[in-house]
């Protein structure tokens, strides 16, 4: 079983979203077209089907729409922090993100949080979010 | 095309946790009860509709060459639950159209040798560039289909104010049900406290909110109206039907506008368009019974949330005062289903639907049953009739 803790996979699509967390920047899709952001990262605008689209720096803001604190040991590499939290994020651009809360508090439904850049090595940083 | 099929024959191996038996093996079983059931033979199968492959499974290939079947229409979908009506549907349309006689649908998995495959580092569903199907992001710890079923249940609570112990209706009333199933895995009585004082899995799913890690297989086969007439049993037919729900205002483990992922917030009663099962002639008060992929208890109630049994944050007050157990008004899984007879992937219960429409379900009959629903969280859907 593997120590090591799970890494995204990267592709075309979703590549300028990992590169702009390594420059801690959080960037969106944003379609030029309609003006809307989304996520997960794709090709083209799923609201209005345009191939527009422009990476854009997001506010880094947003609430927390649901959360979990995961108790059973899944991952050996995650043992040592367990229990956990996992948290989504609904952005003020309006996509969600999955992420973890740090500082130590329980999440809450509609806390405000901001994004903070968590470099894991040097070829990936990962967002997570503290307590605005 | 008009689809006339009918549920001949079904079979079952035996169900349990760490049996030592292969899944080729364990489907043996059940396919030779099936075909002694149905009065077929081996010969007459010439469909297969497979739900969950390799390595939970089987995959079609396997079964045809392992069992010297000669197959002319197969149908396989991708590792998942959420593909047991999408399997039942198939089997139907085939026979119909004339692309096979007789389907068997055939579903045998090991998940106590698998079930690394479920969650942790050998968990490829949540691989995914975008993330798994049920909201897995593996980096940041989320991972197996519990995970998606917590974050949707979490903030389901928050928006209806429900809690743990209106939940724990769905699996105790569960239980109830199984407690007469000599096939059941679970027959001790599941109590209040038991299910409060059980430990967290993933807030807020407690261990009695998820179902067994079991082994087992069930085949259910299927022939088109007229040849079913000629065979040993009282067909039971595949009724009314409605396909999967997907979207971006879809999430596999909730209700619409719930707010998982990137679905709307917006929550409001099931859409016309999503009940268009009910409008094949058997309107939802004629539904004596409900079937549901309880692989989770909230999954139960955003299923009869779907088929407007009760409004939006209306079904933790729904399933409450033994409603869906034994003699209740609407009995929701009457062999115990995943969470408490075993998870042979909701296929167990197809095979309950049929003994109580063929009026043979022993303990469990639901008195002069004649229409049943499957119906899943994620909106699709067959009803079954005698």
């Amino acid at each position: 079983m593997s120590i090591e803790k799970p890494r995204p996979r990267i592709g075309p699509d979703s590549a300028p979203f990992w590169n702009g967390c390594r420059e801690h920047r959080l960037m969106l899709p944003v379609c030029t077209a309609c003006g809307k952001a989304h996520l997960p990262p794709g090709p083209v605008c799923p609201f209005c089907f345009a191939d527009a689209i422009a990476w854009r720096e997001a506010s880094g803001k947003g609430r927390i729409s649901t959360w979990t604190v995961v108790h059973k040991a899944w991952f050996p590499a995650f043992a040592a922090e367990s229990p956990y939290n996992v948290i989504q994020v609904e952005l003020d651009e309006g996509p969600r993100l999955t992420s973890n809360l740090i500082g130590g508090t329980t999440p809450a439904i509609g806390q405000r949080v901001e994004v903070v850049f968590d470099d894991v090595d040097a070829a990936l940083t990962l967002h997570r979010f503290r307590p605005a | 095309m008009k689809i006339d099929a009918a549920i001949v024959g079904i079979g079952c191996s035996a169900f349990g946790r760490g049996l030592p038996d292969s899944q080729l093996r364990l489907a043996y079983a059940a396919f030779k009860q099936a075909l002694a059931d149905a009065g077929l033979e081996r010969k007459d199968v010439d469909g297969l509709s497979i739900h969950l492959g390799w390595p939970l499974g089987l995959d079609y290939d396997r079964v045809a060459e392992g069992f010297g079947l000669d197959i002319r229409y197969v149908n396989q979908s991708w590792l998942h639950g959420r593909f047991v009506t999408n399997a039942l549907q198939h089997a139907a349309l085939a026979v119909s159209a004339g692309l096979a006689d007789v389907v068997a649908c055939v579903t045998a998995v090991s998940f106590t040798r698998e079930r690394g495959f479920l969650g942790g580092p050998g968990d490829i569903e949540g691989n995914r560039e975008e993330g798994g199907t049920h909201g897995e992001v593996p980096y940041y710890g989320l991972t197996a289909p519990a995970g998606g079923a917590a974050i949707a249940m979490q903030r389901y609570m928050h928006l209806h104010g429900v809690t743990s112990a209106q939940l724990a209706a769905v699996p105790m009333s569960i239980r109830r049900h199984a407690l007469g199933n000599p096939r059941a895995i679970m027959r001790e009585p599941l109590t209040l406290e038991a299910h409060q004082g059980a430990r967290m899995v993933a807030d807020p799913l407690r261990l009695f909110d998820c179902c067994l890690i079991s082994d087992g297989a069930a085949v259910v086969l299927v022939a088109r109206g007229d040849h079913a007439r000629d065979l040993r049993q009282k067909p039971v037919r595949i009724g009314p039907m409605q396909g999967t729900r997907s979207g971006r205002d879809e999430f596999i483990f909730a209700p619409r506008g719930l707010g998982i992922n990137q679905q709307s917030a917006k929550r409001g009663r099931a859409r016309e368009r999503d009940l268009e099962v009910f409008g094949q002639g058997v309107a939802r008060d004629e539904v004596q019974g409900f079937y549901t992929y309880d692989a989770f208890s909230p999954l139960v109630l955003f299923a009869l949330e779907r088929f407007g049994y009760a409004g939006p944050g209306e079904a933790a007050a729904f399933v409450q005062n033994g409603r869906i157990g034994p003699g209740g008004a609407l009995p929701v899984n009457t062999s115990g289903g995943l969470l408490s007879e075993a998870h042979v992937a909701g296929w167990n219960s197809i095979c309950e639907m049929t003994r109580q429409l063929r009026g043979t379900a022993g303990a469990s009959q639901i008195a002069d049953a004649r229409a049943l629903q499957w119906g899943t969280a994620w909106g699709d859907s067959v009803i079954l009739t005698a």
